[in-house]
């Protein structure tokens, strides 16, 4: 009488009415919860972060004056908080603060809740994760999102994980898609309208991105929007229309494993009420394969947050065949009457546009070289390109590698996943980029569930002896260089601009600095023990002025860096989190 | 075995009203933790020591990863939780056990990580707690080892799995299931504690017979017993969670 039942997940037994009745913890009512408008309102109270962005619009910028440019020099250490384990690998977070909590997240899908004035541990949460996870670029987390009294965030084996703020307990766990298929997740969620909105990560395994609504009280699917051409999206359950339109910028059947994977987050703007979201690399890399545009590869979507429709989008790499993502926040802003949104994108331009339709008003380069494209026409928006493409390696004598290139900037981008800042008072955006270039070669490739979808060989290179990284002010209307501030290994961390006339943001050398806003003079370091990767914030508390961030070396560098990586190794790993508050 | 003696020598009384049973109110076992264990497992409740509650297991754990235990409870009445805990285990609680619609008695597996007592406690209505244990000598190292699924590296493929067997003993139909999880105690270096929270014992009618709240000691892909009246409307569902989130839902047919 032996007999084998398989768990819900799978599907295989009867519903029941009181299985849909398990809840699986009472949520607590222990703290004042965070609301839609505390988030709506997260970039003007000072007293907390509640959203990743340090508000929706993903301006990271604090009106707090507290912390100046006269006084940043007696920045002191309030705590500093040890992520523990043996799991020290990259630490690219930004940490939240609510109801005298700050709650980080850390490598391996861990989240841990401390108060935030003492640092002292309130609950952690070790996600248990499976041994067969594909995460490509380290096993980081970028953050979580607070809705009410749950922290929502997303782990390398594709699943969203809701926990009590007060306990850490499980409130509501929903599985995102197959970590075997190469799906996982590593951004922080954003909070819009009660709905909880991710993406997907996995764009080098021929997943195919998407966005995702879910209800953030209770993990229910709303609505869905692939980001590739000819997938169905859904809402409530029902078909929502195809994105795009079948075939029209895609051949064949190549857009079933299409990738534009939505990994790095979005933001959202409630002016004009869309989520804009960035969409990675089309794949495979090898471009000869997928003649036309392949939308929405290498976008920002601007997404209706209620009925999960693309209202417009830009792409920045057309056929991208250069791994060029275009997953770099897009940042609301206003100038001249005007709602603008800035983008610096992986392929070295940085793009202004017009946020209520996608129109391309301005775009110019942040870095200094540009192989790819002379430019981009700011009458069609298309980037005048020249011609520096990988060859098709069918065309080889042997069949087997495409004639090779040297193309800046490289894979990693003129700048990556780490967000600029905007200052409301500079008017200035503050972009962490990177000066390198790449051999790049094209090889054929075919699809395989779970494997590299990659169809390219690659080596990055420095193309300066003395540094890589160079945090930069530009402003976007001129598109004019302010000033510059360069590092000798590239810069991978979060950037953060206050109304103190400050600019702060870590180095993989192990210093959180800050600089003048207008001039980039730089003002005050603290060496934290490990690569800063991860994203700083500020906020008040009982009249003192507190700025945290994340340290720990690690991210894609060291793991794809090529001659990079050799200039980094001495780069030691680390996990903790830094909190400053100035000397008394 | 002197320990046991403590049993004889503090025995209050004794009852023979329609079964004769023992009672102490002092540590039968002699542990170095029972003022520990009756101050932050039983709240300091008034306890009674009870040869009622009987725990049946082997004196000595050949397997620390996997020692069967068996609790019985005989002629108490109004049973409202059975505790168990093994009190120089680094995490002592075991499970915790209300049986609202079936009999007294449950078996499991437990890691223990030294010679520790295990002890059954418990409540009735009347707010004491009935304990019944003795000693189990071990070698040691159960609780800080890795799971095996962890080792072979494919739990999450059977993760909540359940499979289950059914037959009538004692004109009680008792059924034995298995629920695949690693169970880990998040002692074993670099390995986080991920373990099943609780599960209701659930008849095809909806009401709950059972709810059965494990902590980490309980061995990996844990097995229990319990007896289950025959005339409880089959089938009976197995309803909980981990402390990851991952549902157990699973149907035990007979």
């Amino acid at each position: 009488m032996n007999k084998r039942n398989r768990a819900c997940e799978t599907g295989l037994i009867k519903s029941l009415a009181i299985a849909a009745s398990l809840a699986l913890i009472p949520a607590s009512q222990a703290s004042a919860g965070v609301s839609d408008k505390d988030i709506l309102n997260d970039a003007k109270t000072t007293g907390d972060v509640v959203s990743y962005g340090m508000g929706t619009q993903g301006q990271r910028y604090s009106t707090l004056t507290k912390i100046n440019d006269k006084n940043v020099s007696k920045l002191v250490p309030a705590f500093s908080f040890s992520f523990g384990g043996e799991k020290q690998r990259g630490q690219e977070a930004q940490p939240l603060v609510a109801n005298g909590k700050i709650f980080v997240t850390a490598s391996y899908s861990r989240v841990y809740a401390m108060d935030s004035k003492t640092g002292e541990e309130i609950w952690q949460y070790d996600h248990r994760l499976p041994e067969g996870i594909l995460p490509c670029c380290d096993v980081v987390n970028r953050g979580g999102a607070l809705y009410e009294n749950l922290f929502i965030f997303g782990t390398l084996d594709a699943k969203l994980v809701a926990l009590d703020q007060d306990t850490g307990k499980v409130v509501w766990k929903e599985k995102i898609d197959d970590f075997k298929a190469g799906y996982s997740s590593t951004a922080a969620p954003m909070i819009v309208k009660g709905k909880v909105i991710t993406g997907v990560s996995g764009g080098e395994f021929g997943i195919i991105g998407r966005v995702e609504a879910r209800d953030a009280k209770t993990g229910k699917l709303v609505w869905v929007r692939p980001t590739v051409e000819g997938h169905m999206g859904m809402l409530n359950g029902k078909d929502n229309g195809i994105s795009g339109k079948t075939n029209a910028t895609w051949p064949g059947d190549l857009w079933k494993t299409g990738g534009a994977a939505t990994w790095a987050g979005g933001t959202y703007d409630p002016q004009v009420d869309l989520i804009f979201y960035g969409t990675g690399n089309p794949a495979p890399w090898n471009a000869h394969l997928r003649p036309g545009d392949n939308l929405y590869s290498t976008s920002t979507v601007a997404i209706d947050p209620d009925t999960g429709k693309i209202k417009w989008h830009y792409q920045f790499t057309p056929n991208d065949g250069w791994d060029y993502d275009g997953v770099n926040e897009t940042v609301s802003f206003n100038s001249g009457g005007k709602k603008l949104a800035g983008h610096a994108d992986r392929n070295g331009f940085f793009y202004v546009l017009d946020r209520t339709n996608g129109k391309l008003v301005n775009a110019f380069p942040f870095v200094n070289q540009i192989d790819w494209a002379k430019g981009v026409d700011l009458k069609t928006g298309r980037p005048i390109e020249t011609g520096v493409r990988a060859g098709d390696p069918a065309k080889s004598a042997d069949g087997k590698k495409g004639s090779q290139i040297f193309v800046a900037p490289s894979f990693l981008g003129g700048k990556n996943w780490m967000p600029m800042a905007y200052s409301q008072i500079t008017g200035l955006f503050y972009v962490p980029s990177n000066e390198w270039g790449m051999d790049l070669w094209n090889e054929p490739v075919t699809y395989k569930k779970g494997a590299a979808y990659l169809g390219a060989g690659f080596t990055i290179k420095p193309l300066n002896d003395d540094y890589i990284g160079a945090l930069r002010a530009f402003d976007p209307i001129t598109g004019k260089k302010v000033w510059e501030v360069k590092n000798k290994a590239p810069l991978w961390g979060g950037v953060m601009a206050t109304a103190g006339n400050l600019v702060f943001t870590g180095t993989p050398e192990g210093y959180l600095k800050a600089f003048d806003a207008k001039t980039g003079k730089e003002l005050w370091k603290f060496q934290t023990g490990s690569g800063v990767v991860g994203c700083p914030i500020t906020w008040e508390e009982d009249g003192e002025q507190f700025i945290a961030v994340p340290s720990g070396w690690g991210g894609a560098v060291p793991l794809w860096g090529g001659d990079v990586a050799k200039s980094v190794k001495y780069l030691n790993q680390g996990g903790s989190l830094w909190v400053f508050k100035l000397a008394k | 075995m002197n320990k046991f003696q403590h049993t004889f020598i503090f025995a209050l009384y004794v009852s023979c009203f329609n079964f004769c049973f023992a009672t102490s109110q002092v540590d039968p076992l002699d542990s170095p933790s029972w003022e520990s264990m009756h101050s932050k497992i039983l709240n300091n409740e008034p306890v009674i020591f009870d040869d009622r509650v009987q725990i049946s297991m082997p004196d000595f754990a050949e397997d620390p990863m996997n020692v069967p235990v068996s609790v019985q409870v005989n002629n108490l009445e109004n049973i409202e939780e059975i505790v168990i805990f093994a009190d120089l285990n680094p995490i002592q609680k075991v499970l915790s056990f209300q049986p609202f619609h079936i009999k007294p008695y449950l078996s499991f597996r437990i890691k223990v990580e030294q010679s520790t007592p295990v002890r059954a406690a418990v409540r009735t209505s009347d707010g004491s707690w009935h304990v019944g244990g003795s000693w189990l000598e071990a070698a040691g190292g159960g609780c800080t080892a890795p799971s095996q699924g962890r080792a072979a590296g494919n739990w999450h493929e059977t993760l909540m799995n359940v499979s289950s067997r059914s037959w009538i003993k004692n004109e009680l139909g008792r059924v034995r299931f298995r629920i695949m999880h690693p169970m880990d105690t998040g002692l074993a270096d670099g390995i986080p504690e991920f373990y099943l929270e609780y599960f209701d014992v659930v008849d095809a009618g909806g009401s709950v017979l059972a709810k059965i709240t494990t902590y980490q000691p309980i061995s990996e892909n844990p097995v229990f017993t319990l007896d289950i009246n025959k005339e409880i409307l089959k089938p009976i569902n197995l309803l909980g969670v981990d402390n990851n989130g991952n549902r157990l839902n699973a149907q035990i047919e007979n």
